[in-house]
């Protein structure tokens, strides 16, 4: 049965990606909670890229920003689940990386600017047996050596069962769909050239080049 | 001519719809005409439903319908050029782009995405699929929309501010479109209010027409 999930191939069972914006604590600074509900936006599965590719920031967009994400593969069908039960609704994982145009997310319609093609560079599918505390996963980033994410998902505000219910009391979410849960800070932008490696705990590396295209 | 019967719902991978697309819905919402590019959002595939009642999240106590020309790919491209863009259609549906207008104001007066307005389960309902050879005309076809019999919006392809060329080109610089993408072509003026127990009808031109109550999910 493991070994059946260690093939599964995410691209081609995902059919939707709901990104979480805002979502970690800075752990410098004193966090104060507020009751704002998650900020949500998608990613087309088609922004999908595996290693091997490179991530290509479109024609004259000069540069783009990087955030590191464990994102969540969902097991089977989910709608108005409880906190309670979320976790039965996990597959497993990947380590994403969600990319985007840098302009104020808040003015600009969201679809195009997260969303191009390329936009979400993933890892290798990760069973969820082989976690053994999700709340306590190392999430790093360097560009061309130099370290800017180095973050724990410790510091979620919104952790994965209120992700799964939140968003499956409004969204149907079904077999392979996928959750980025979110970025530690440390975001910063690159451009063609540069080179992107990133991990999960010891669970996933992934290495993806940034080309602008010409 | 295939009999196959298309399944919108059962191979589509991808909805981008666009944004005020008809000069007159701008501005009846108070937003300014997009100047240049086409204004572009997504909506997930599991909000599209064939059948059944349009639901109204517990607790948002209306929707406002926008009716829509959608158009489905049927052959994949990127970077396609406006001349080849037509060669791209398999065809067509009548679209509802339900919308949570009071949620959506609230998303953007926080600096939140528009996602969760126009995404909700059960915010695409859809028509029969249209073969492209069905359709005389993509540029002259009648958009209407009822609600409990009285007429809301009534309006017509040629009013698009963005052609479908046009779309098709620039959204395909972006996203690679395959086959079963569909784009949501933008709505006319009149979009109202629905509750819960309103009935939703819709025709586009003489092709197809499609009938939606609306229920208030825990009412």
């Amino acid at each position: 049965m493991s070994e059946e999930n260690e093939k599964i191939d995410v691209k081609s069972i995902c059919t939707n990606i709901i990104g979480i914006g805002r979502n970690y604590k800075d752990p410098s600074k004193e966090f104060i909670p507020t009751n704002e509900d998650p900020f949500i936006f998608a990613k087309p599965i088609r922004s999908i890229i595996t290693e091997g590719s490179s991530i290509q920031i479109p024609k004259g967009w000069g540069s783009i920003i990087h955030e590191v994400e464990l994102g969540v593969v969902i097991g089977k069908t989910a709608k108005f689940v409880k906190e309670d039960s979320a976790m039965d609704y996990v597959l497993g994982y990947v380590l994403a990386l969600d990319m985007g145009r840098c302009l104020d997310l808040t003015k600009y319609p969201i679809l195009l600017h997260k969303g191009f093609d390329t936009a979400c560079p993933i890892s290798d599918f990760i069973p969820k047996s082989k976690v053994k505390d999700v709340n306590n996963l190392s999430l790093k980033l360097t560009v061309n050596g130099e370290i800017r994410h180095d973050g724990n998902t410790r510091d979620l505000i919104h952790g994965i069962p209120k992700l799964i219910s939140y968003l499956s009391s409004y969204f149907t979410l079904e077999y392979g769909d996928l959750i980025l849960t979110g970025t530690p800070i440390g975001i910063s932008t690159v451009k063609h050239g540069d080179l992107i490696e990133a991990s999960l705990a010891d669970l996933a590396k992934v290495k993806f080049p940034v080309i602008e295209l010409q | 001519m295939s009999s196959k019967v298309i399944r919108v719902k059962e191979i589509c991978r991808n909805i981008i719809a666009v944004g005020r697309n008809y000069a007159e819905h701008a501005k009846e919402l108070g937003n300014p005409v997009p100047q240049g590019n086409p204004l572009i959002f997504g909506k997930p595939v599991s909000s599209i439903i064939t059948e059944g009642s349009i639901e109204i999240p517990q607790g948002w106590k209306e929707l406002h319908h926008e009716v829509e020309l959608g158009v489905v790919i049927g052959k994949s491209g990127k970077f396609i050029q406006e001349e080849q863009a037509m060669d791209h259609v398999l065809g067509y549906v009548l679209v509802l782009d339900m919308t949570a207008r009071n949620i959506q104001d609230q998303l953007k007066k926080q600096g939140h995405p528009w996602f969760l307005a126009k995404g909700f389960d059960t915010s695409c309902p859809i028509s029969n699929f249209i073969c492209k050879s069905a359709v005389k005309d993509v540029n002259n076809l009648n958009l209407q929309l009822t609600v409990n019999g009285v007429l809301k919006q009534n309006g017509n392809t040629q009013d698009m501010i963005f052609k479908i060329p046009n779309l098709l080109s620039y959204i395909s610089k972006y996203f690679k479109l395959e086959y079963g993408d569909l784009i949501l072509t933008g709505t006319p003026s009149g979009v109202s209010a629905v509750k819960h127990g309103d009935v939703i009808e819709a025709k586009l031109d003489d092709l197809v027409q499609m009938k939606y109550p609306v229920i208030e999910h825990g009412n």
